[in-house]
This record gives C-alpha cells, structure tokens and sequence, in this order.
C-alpha cells in the first residue's frame, strides 16, 4: 500500500506542475493559436514590454503592493515583538483576532470593505486598495515574524542586559540583527500575496488603479493570448526569486 | 520607545518584561486594523443584509426585512446555492483525500529529503493565483495538450473548456498546497516509531492510519478542510473563466449582486451566509478535535 501511495504521490507532484510547465512552454510558441506548436519564438515578451496599458497596472500593482507590504510588516512587527516578549493578558485572544482575516472568506472581507468605504465617503483609489491589502497581508506577516521571535534564545539578551545595555541598545544591537530575515520574509511573502490578490482587489480598486490581476482576469474574459503566458512565466520567475530570497528552511517553518 | 526585557527571573521560555503596558500599545494599530477594517465593516454587513433595497434603482433603502433571506430560497438563488455547497464539498473531500497522502508521504521520507519535497508543494501555492488558473485553459483547451493526447490514444475528445471538469480540476489544483499544509505540521509532531512499532505488531496500512496517523493529524485534518471547504464557496475567477460562466458560484452571485446589479443588501444576505457557514464549519470541526480528544484521554486511561 506505501508503495501505491509513492505512486499516487509522484503523480501528484507531477499535477502540480503541468500547469506551471505548460505555461512557460506556451509562451515561447511561435504560432498565435495554441493548437499549434510551430516554433521558438520570444516575441511575445517583447510584445508585453509595449503594452502601455499592461505595464501601467503592473506600476499600480507594485505601488499597493510596497506600500501594504511596508505597512503590514510594520504593524506585524509591533503585534509579534508584543505577544512575543510582553506579559499581555488574553495573548490568545489578541493572537485569534489577528488571524480572523484568514478564516474569513476573502469575498466577505472584499464587500465588507466596500460597504465600509463607501459608508465612509472615501472613493475608491490607491488609499482603499492599500487598507484593503493591508487587511489580508497583516496574519501573514505577523505569523512569520512571531515565529523568529519566540524561538530567539532568551539568554542572548539576558547577557546583552549583564553586560550592561539598556533596553533600546539591546533591541537595535542584539534582538533586531537576528531578527532582519524574517522582516524581509515577512515583506516579500505580503508583497507576493498583495501583488496576486483579486478578490480584495475587486471590490477596492477603482477608476485608474486597476491592479494587474484585474487587468489579466478582464482580457482573460476575452480569450488567453501567448502574451499572458509569456507574463505568466515572468511571475513564476518572480515566485522562484522570492522563495530564494526568503530561504527554504524558512519557509517550510512559515508554513508548516 | 523603550523595549526593556527584565534579567533572568525563572526559567520561562518567553522572557517576561516589564511594562505590560507598553505591549498593549505595540498591539495597538493590529487591534485598529482589525476592528475598523474587518470587524466593523462585517458589522455593516450584516446590518444591511436585512435592509429593503429599492426593487429598480437597487441599492440600501434602510429598514428592516427578512426578505433578503427569505429570497434565498427562491429557485435561482437556491440552485446556485445547493450546486456551490455540493461543489466545495467534492472539492474539500478531494484535496483532503490526495492532501493527506501527499502529507504522509511527504512526512515518512528522510528527514533530509522532506524540505525538498514540501519546496515543491510550496512553489505552485505561491504561483499566481490567476497564471495558475489560465494554465489550465491551455491544456484542457481546444488544440491543447489535452485534446491532442486524447486523439492520438484514439479517443474523440473536443475541448474542455468550458466544462464542469474544468472547473472541478482547476478548483484541486487552486487548493491542494492548502490542504498539504496543516495535514504535514500535525504529521511531521508524529513518532516514526510510532509507525514502527504498528509494523512490528502487525498492524496492515489501514490500521496504522486508522489507529495512529489519523488521530494524531486531527488538528491538521480539521484546518485542511476548515480552509478548502468553505472558500471554495467564494471562489469567482474560476467559474468564469474555465466554467464559461454557465454555473455561478456562490461567490458569482456576489460580485454581481453588489458590482453590476447594486442590489446590495441581497448579496450582503448571501455573504452573510457564507460567513454563517464558515463559523459552523469551524464550531464543529473543533467540536469534533474536541470529542477525539477526549475519547483518546479515556482510552489512555
């Protein structure tokens, strides 16, 4: 039976990643039309460096996506380094309610923003895509940052104090240094997330701040060209480079 | 600011600081966050899913009906609802099913193999969601990988997009890494000699699971269903875009009721369903953690 379930497993992986080859595969196809496969061709990537439109959502997108990103590792920082290292009363209760807009259906979180922005009188823009990414990227970045802080050696800072530093030296000199890479992966994993995100994006984006998962979902409604391929390949060379940069060990410790 | 951790006193693993104070401020803007961008606005939410909406010009009118509900049992808003609960269900149970294998695999290689391994469940996850999804219109489309293969093993096969298997297949695909994920945390806390010592008392396949590698990965099972079952419900893109939009999902209803035909307090009534679920699916799923945990207390005792 273990040997069937190493079977079944291959061929799961092998699922996995059909979709991703063929993406690449196809953006290098000659021909216009998929039905045939009629040569090599990089044509369809110059094609998408023309694309005024395309590349203007792409600058929205990195736009909301810095700043939300900025933002969430910020506050995920403040959250983390307080549940982390304070006595605070109702640890779990402040640890639930950070983690609500990931068990919330994002289509609810969506409207939910939507129905409080209009209330509000704030018009759909920049600053409404950016609270709204916000919103789903802060569990993340919290989750991840926590996690490097509370399996930091508590006796590290116990001898910065012996040795006599006080509370602000031994934060700047002793617990920040060690704690930088999981400041960047908690940036870089909110940023892919922010930049990718649709659901949100839909009910928070609006006239000129299409984001560019809008942008591929509305000409997708039309057909799949060999251009959104050849964009398909540069995001998941994107998603290589920040798997890299977070590092492995530390992303199986994020997610598992 | 100043961020004092008090000199050893005792052995605590998190080092106790002064000031409890200061850690209350720290979780000030996560709190703010929180409440005026999630709780309040849900709180709006509901409110409006009882309000009338003007039957022409759409939009909240105010006041208070449980028309918005009551319409759910109407045909239209019934059979979407039925098709998209029967949906998530078959897409919960698949993930979880091939979900939990890849986990036990995954989790019974070398230690040294496994991050390799979970690397490649986690590359697919972070892909973009949307590059994801049109994948897979060219390999089940006309002229695609599919067809053709299907033609040369002598089978008439036309394209599959739009289908029902399209979507079901790009709905596994979207939420498999998902479901691995929580199964494999809860298996890799596992003793392998757990797993050893099952073999060595004879134990088959089955009863290992049965007996040792489900109970122990409970949690990680509740959170893979917890986090497949109700979101598939809101799913929008991939109806759309691989289903050719003929069968709606719950959250095709959504998008539409509040985006294109303003009748918002009808789709505030069916986010608020969809909300309602997602709470019953998370008090039983820890009812049940609940129950196993205690039976597994007593059979210990």
């Amino acid at each position: 039976m273990d040997r069937f379930v190493a079977w079944f497993c291959r061929i799961a992986f092998v699922f996995l990643y059909i979709p991703i080859v063929a993406v690449v595969v196809y953006s290098f196809n000659a021909s216009e039309v998929s039905y045939r496969y009629t040569g090599v061709t990089t044509h369809w990537y110059a094609e998408l460096f023309h694309d005024d439109r395309l590349l203007e959502t792409l600058r929205t997108s990195a736009v909301v996506g810095v700043l939300a990103s900025l933002v969430a590792t910020a506050i995920g920082f403040l959250t983390a380094f307080a549940l982390a290292r304070y006595r605070v009363k109702g640890r779990a209760f402040f640890l639930g309610a950070i983690m609500i807009p990931l068990i919330v259906p994002e289509i609810v979180l969506g409207v939910s923003l939507l129905e409080i922005f209009s209330r509000a009188g704030i018009p759909n823009g920049l600053l409404t895509l950016v609270l709204g990414h916000v919103v789903i990227t802060l569990p993340l970045a919290t989750l991840v940052q926590m996690g490097a802080m509370t399996s930091l050696d508590p006796s590290l800072s116990e001898a910065a104090t012996d040795l006599g530093a006080n509370g602000w030296v031994i934060f700047r000199r002793v617990l920040f240094p060690l704690l930088r890479p999981s400041v960047l992966a908690a940036f870089l994993l909110s940023f892919t997330t922010s930049f990718s995100n649709i659901v949100i994006s839909t009910f928070t984006s609006g006239v000129g701040t299409t984001t560019l998962p809008l942008r591929i979902y509305s000409s997708l409604r039309t057909g799949l060209t060999p251009e959104l391929n050849a964009l398909g390949t540069l995001l998941v060379l994107f998603t290589l480079a920040v798997i890299v940069l977070v590092g492995v060990r530390q992303m199986r410790r994020i997610l598992a | 600011m100043s961020v004092t951790t008090a000199p050893a006193s005792g052995s605590g693993v998190r080092v106790p600081a002064r000031g409890a104070l200061l850690g209350y401020l720290l979780l000030l803007p996560a709190v703010a966050v929180i409440v005026l961008l999630v709780i309040v606005p849900m709180a709006f939410i509901a409110r409006e899913s009882f309000a009338l909406s003007d039957p022409l010009l759409g939009g909240d009118m105010g006041g208070f009906t449980w028309a918005n509900y009551a319409k759910l049992f109407d045909p239209v808003y019934a059979k979407t609802m039925g098709y998209s609960l029967g949906l998530a269900a078959l897409n919960a149970a698949v993930c979880l099913v091939v979900g939990y294998l890849l986990a036990y695999y995954i989790a019974t290689r070398p230690a040294r193999r496994q991050p390799v391994l979970l690397m490649l469940v986690i590359i697919p996850f972070l892909t973009d969601f949307l590059v994801r999804t049109f994948a897979w219109i060219t390999l089940l489309g006309s002229g695609g990988p599919y067809v053709k293969i299907a033609r040369a093993l002598g089978f008439g096969a036309s394209s599959l997009v739009p289908s029902q298997t399209a979507v079901i297949m790009s709905l596994l695909y979207a939420f498999l890494p998902v479901a691995v994920f929580p199964i494999y945390a809860s298996m890799r806390a596992i003793d392998p000699s757990l797993r050893e010592a099952a073999a060595d008392l004879g134990a088959g396949w089955w009863q290992t699971h049965r007996r040792i590698f489900i109970p122990l990965s409970a949690t990680g099972i509740g959170s893979s269903v917890m986090l497949t079952f109700v979101p598939t419900l809101g799913v929008f893109v991939i109806p759309v875009l691989l289903g050719g939009g003929k069968d709606p999902l719950v959250g095709n209803l959504i998008v539409t009721l509040f985006t294109e035909f303003r009748n918002e307090p009808m789709g505030a009534a069916m986010s608020m369903v969809v909300l309602v679920l997602m709470l019953v699916s998370v008090a039983l799923i820890t009812g049940v953690l609940r129950l196993i945990a205690t039976r597994s207390n007593r059979r210990a005792v």
